[in-house]
């Protein structure tokens, strides 16, 4: 049970002053996300990609505490030269940069920014893709239109482009939270998309035509009755838009448009590409932090897809 | 000795393998079907009637087997029968009309495609004599032929079923397969769909096997109806005598429970409980936790089918021969 | 006008709105967000001359020197745009953009091109196959492959190509080594197929670069193959089909994939998009002279009106896309009637 219902469940609810009513909807609330929590375990993809999220992220919060060196830190040979490009040893599992840091403790520490990143980023984005895809399906008329419009625009862009420009011309490298919010100004397509279908096919349904007709404002029927239907859909695809998000950090960071000092994965990479590594065959360099970029990518979709599936009921009957 | 049945089903078992553990879905049911005859498969659903049809063809889905009876048709098994010779039968000889025919048709293909592949699947015939064909059928079932070209989302519920069953004829069978016709249909269509069938029967001399949980609709339409539960046959017999004086408990249940137009107008008794889980069926009869006439002796014996008049049996021990 | 010819034109409409909102976005993005005169002007030890020059040949001073405004070069912009005249790179000396871009598109719609017939091929075949034999070893094989490479990035994809055959590896000589870029000589133009030198060295080059794009995109078309057939098999007419006494391979031929096939289209077009972003990725690593590393190089240099033109048309590449690829589903869907 990760989620507390039962007597921790009731200290907090007690400790936080919940009325009557209030306590129950929590008791349910709690219930069913324990209810899904098990789906997923037991769901095959879903208890996979679960596995390999927890670890990463037990990897990158625990790694001030692990025995690795400095991810910045240069080790240097007898003569004060640096260290670089050592193959794989017992000292450096996945051997050195060009600037004799070692490798492993860079993938490790860089799993810190590339997650953060790619959550932060992603949760711009749904919050993004709902607000605009909940205006589109329920009002519908020239905000549908407009918005429709400019989805379509921002979709056909080649965005890593413009992402890029951006960066050029703000003086060569982006900082960690100008680098989330574009990630997220520019990931919300999908989600408006899927939020709108959702919705409109809500609206039609017969409890909010009742609504509707008791009088109930459309403020109210959104909040009850439109997004308890919606959410968990974009809550599904949120899961995937990380990985999307992830993979966008780690393209820009590739290219050269990060601020180094935030060590991601796609930094370490963009050192070894700098340094001809694939060329010159250092191959733990290139492997090493790529395997985790697509770990980290696989566990987020297998993860997604399982949420999709379990909170979809139509999907369950295949 | 009575002459051989056209189709006759001997102690037929049809197994699910789920997740879960085996479904006896069909656990051992017998029944004959004569020739110009029609035969009711009635019952809830769940209680084995479409997937008896189905195993007859076998059009089981993946996960399903018949695991034991036989079926004897045209002096073969067809249980038993190779899949490429059992392809020959297919619509050949036994045409299915499915239910709900909004996705039994193939959205894709023009309905006069669809007819003419029947044909063209078993006879070698040139292509205008197939339209001609195509052409006839859609007349027989009282569909203008100038809509051949059309698809089956452009029909209405009622004329897809009409399609349907022009298909289903396109091979001239022996025997037609109705699983729930009309169900999905508003009560006057339905009319118009079961006199469409009871025409054709005699025009064409078609026996024919109706699968319904309505029980007007086999009452009907139908000479014999076999009252299925739980995966077997609780009732079997002439049609009227069944309906008229039910032997079994379950289907006494079931008729008291339609309300009569002259009668009081109270709720009509209902039958409680719930359907019996095919995975794991109750010890003795199946129908011994909901039945009101059960005794100690149900919970323990599995009544076998008794004799209670003409042709007509009953599978409850209440009906056992006193010795 | 028939119902069908309305919605084809109503979605040409969508389609002209959305380039025009393309094209707008696009200047004032790019200009918006610095202005190029500020940029040129920090090159030390240019002469008030030479700055004038410049400023007016990039169209962003009149005959007089005076910088011009915003606005005043938008509507120029949108003016030369509709003559065709794209203005000249700043980067490349005097190049016309479009002299840039030309030959360069040339290279990268081959790349595109080679490896996107490879892609739906394998893709749609090992779908296919999959939905056959659902559950069985080699469905689950092919998935499992399918989900590793869904998603990955290209620029890894890539690197790892570069890593693995670039060298003889492991000290065997029969190990396929090619090219990891620079060498080739881009400027000889893409459509020289006379000289049959010149074409086996391109082919030369392209393979790897090709065989990244492909491995990246082939898992994501082999997945929504195999579950839009697996969606189509499991539908009641495949039932009926059989009952009609249909022997398996036609099934799936006649009943199965005409129904499966329809999202497919959808996804390609959608996929474009995704395609060019990877395509992108896979010049940069392999120094391959398509529009990619143009647009790479030309934001290096701050060569703006190279830039608007690239955005410009991807941006309209993949709006023509999907505007196709709604026309094929028209045409081979009877069930979409409106939008």
């Amino acid at each position: 049970m990760a989620f507390p219902s039962g007597s921790l469940g009731y200290w907090l609810r007690r400790r936080l002053g919940m009325s009557e009513v209030r306590r129950e909807k929590f008791v349910l609330a709690m219930k069913r996300l324990n209810e899904i929590l098990d789906a997923v375990i037991h769901h095959r993809m879903g208890g996979i990609g679960l596995g390999i999220l927890s670890f990463f992220v037990t990897l990158a919060i625990i790694a001030p505490f692990l025995p690795i060196p400095a991810p910045q830190y240069s080790f240097t040979d007898g003569q004060g030269r640096y260290l670089a490009t050592v193959d794989p040893s017992w000292e450096h599992p996945f051997g050195t940069d060009q600037n004799g840091r070692d490798i492993l403790s860079r993938v490790i520490w860089g799993s810190r920014i590339s997650l953060v990143v790619g959550l932060m980023a992603s949760v711009i984005a749904a919050v993004l893709g709902t607000l605009v895809g909940l205006i589109s399906g329920y009002w519908g008329g020239w905000r549908d239109e407009v918005l429709m419009r400019v989805n379509d625009i921002l979709l056909s862009l080649p965005w890593l482009a413009l992402l890029i420009v951006l960066a050029q011309i703000l003086g060569g490298t982006l900082s960690l939270n100008v680098i989330i919010l574009t990630i997220g100004l520019t990931s919300w397509n999908f989600t408006a998309r899927v939020v709108r279908a959702q919705v409109l096919s809500v609206r039609e349904r017969v409890f909010v035509e009742r609504a509707k007709a008791s009088g109930a404002s459309s403020l109210s029927i959104l909040r009850k009755h439109i997004f308890p239907n919606v959410f968990p859909l974009v809550f599904a695809n949120t899961i995937l838009t990380v990985a999307v998000a992830i993979l966008s950090e780690s393209t820009l960071a590739f290219l050269g448009k990060v601020d180094i000092t935030n060590l991601s994965w796609g930094v370490v990479l963009e050192d070894a590409f700098g340094s001809s590594a694939a060329i010159n065959g250092h191959w733990a360099w290139i492997i090493m932090p790529g395997l985790a970029l697509v770990f980290v990518i696989l566990g987020f979709s297998l993860l997604g897809y399982a949420l999709d599936e379990i909170l979809n009921p139509k999907l369950r009957e295949r | 000795m009575t002459p051989t049945a056209l189709i006759e089903v001997d102690h037929l078992k049809t197994y699910f393998d789920t997740r879960s553990g085996t479904v006896r879905a069909v656990d051992d049911v017998s029944w004959k079907l004569e020739k110009g005859e029609s035969l009711g498969l009635a019952g809830e659903s769940g209680c084995g009637k479409t997937t008896t049809a189905l195993s007859i063809i076998r059009l089981l889905p993946k996960n399903g087997r018949v695991i034991g009876g036989h079926i004897q048709y045209a002096g073969k098994d067809l249980a038993t029968l190779k899949e490429s010779d059992l392809r020959k039968i297919r619509w050949k000889h036994i045409a299915i009309v499915f239910q709900g025919a909004m996705n039994a048709l193939n959205p894709v293909k023009r309905v006069s495609w669809q007819i003419a592949e029947a044909i063209t699947i078993h006879d070698v015939v040139a292509s205008d004599e197939a339209e001609t064909r195509v052409d006839e059928l859609l007349e027989l079932v009282g569909i203008n032929p100038k809509r051949k070209d059309d698809y089956p989302h452009e029909f209405s519920g009622g004329m897809r079923q009409r399609v349907m069953i022009a298909m289903a004829l396109a091979c001239r069978p022996k025997i037609i397969i109705a699983d729930e016709p009309v169900t999905a249909l508003d009560v006057m269509i339905q009319a118009q769909i079961l006199e469409l069938l009871q025409r054709l029967r005699e025009e064409l001399d078609l026996s024919m096997i109706l699968i319904s949980h309505d029980l007007s609709v086999i009452a009907e339409t139908c000479d014999k109806v076999a009252i299925m539960y739980g995966g077997k046959i609780a009732e079997y017999g002439p049609a009227e005598e069944v309906f008229l004086e039910p032997q079994h408990p379950y289907t006494q249940g079931l008729i008291r429970s339609f309300p009569d137009i002259y009668g009081p107008r109270d709720l009509p008794p209902w039958i409680p409980g719930q359907p019996p889980n095919l995975l794991e069926p109750p010890a003795g009869c199946r129908f011994h936790p909901r039945c009101p006439q059960a005794f100690a002796d149900c919970q323990v014996r599995d009544p076998p089918l008794f004799e209670t008049g003409k042709d007509h049996v009953a599978a409850c021990l209440l009906r056992a021969p006193h010795t | 006008m028939s119902e069908i010819q309305r919605v084809i034109l109503r979605r040409l409409r969508n389609a002209m709105i959305t380039i025009f909102g393309i094209i707008t976005l696009n200047f004032f993005l790019i200009n918006v967000m610095g202005n190029p005169l500020d940029l040129i002007s920090r090159a030390p030890n240019v002469s008030p001359d030479i700055r004038k020059n410049t400023c007016i040949r990039l169209g962003l001073c009149d005959q007089d020197g005076n910088a011009l405004d915003l606005l005043t070069r938008f509507v120029n912009y949108i003016q030369n745009f509709f003559t065709g005249n794209m203005g000249t790179s700043f980067n490349w000396k005097d190049t016309p953009v479009v002299d840039v871009i030309i030959p360069a598109l040339g290279w990268t719609l081959l790349l595109i091109g080679t490896s996107t017939v490879i892609t739906i091929i394998i893709g749609m075949v090992l779908g296919a196959i999959s939905a056959q034999q659902r559950g069985k070893p080699f469905d689950i094989a092919a998935t499992g492959f399918s989900l590793f490479f869904y998603g990955m990035p290209f620029f890894w994809l890539a690197l790892m190509m570069q890593l693995g055959f670039t060298k003889q590896e492991f000290g065997l000589n029969w190990w396929p080594v090619f090219p990891s870029g620079q060498q080739y000589d881009f400027t000889i133009p893409v459509f020289n197929w006379g000289n049959i030198d010149h074409v086996m060295n391109a082919l030369y080059h392209i393979v790897l670069p090709a065989a990244t794009l492909s491995l990246g995109t082939v898992a994501g078309v082999s997945l929504v193959m195999r579950n839009s057939l697996i969606d189509a098999m499991t539908e009641d007419y495949v039932v009926t089909a059989r009952a009609k006494g249909l022997p398996e391979r036609l099934i799936l031929r006649r009943h199965v994939l005409p129904n499966g096939l329809p999202p497919m289209v959808t996804l390609i077009a959608l996929d474009m998009a995704f395609i060019f972003g990877g395509a992108y990725q896979v010049e940069y690593v392999f120094s391959y002279r398509g529009i990619g590393w143009v647009t790479i190089e030309a934001i290096n240099a701050f060569d703006f009106p190279v830039l608007q033109f690239v955005v410009v048309l991807g941006g309209i590449a993949v709006v023509v896309a999907n505007f196709v690829a709604d026309l094929i589903l028209l045409k081979i869907d009877p069930r979409i009637k409106v939008a």
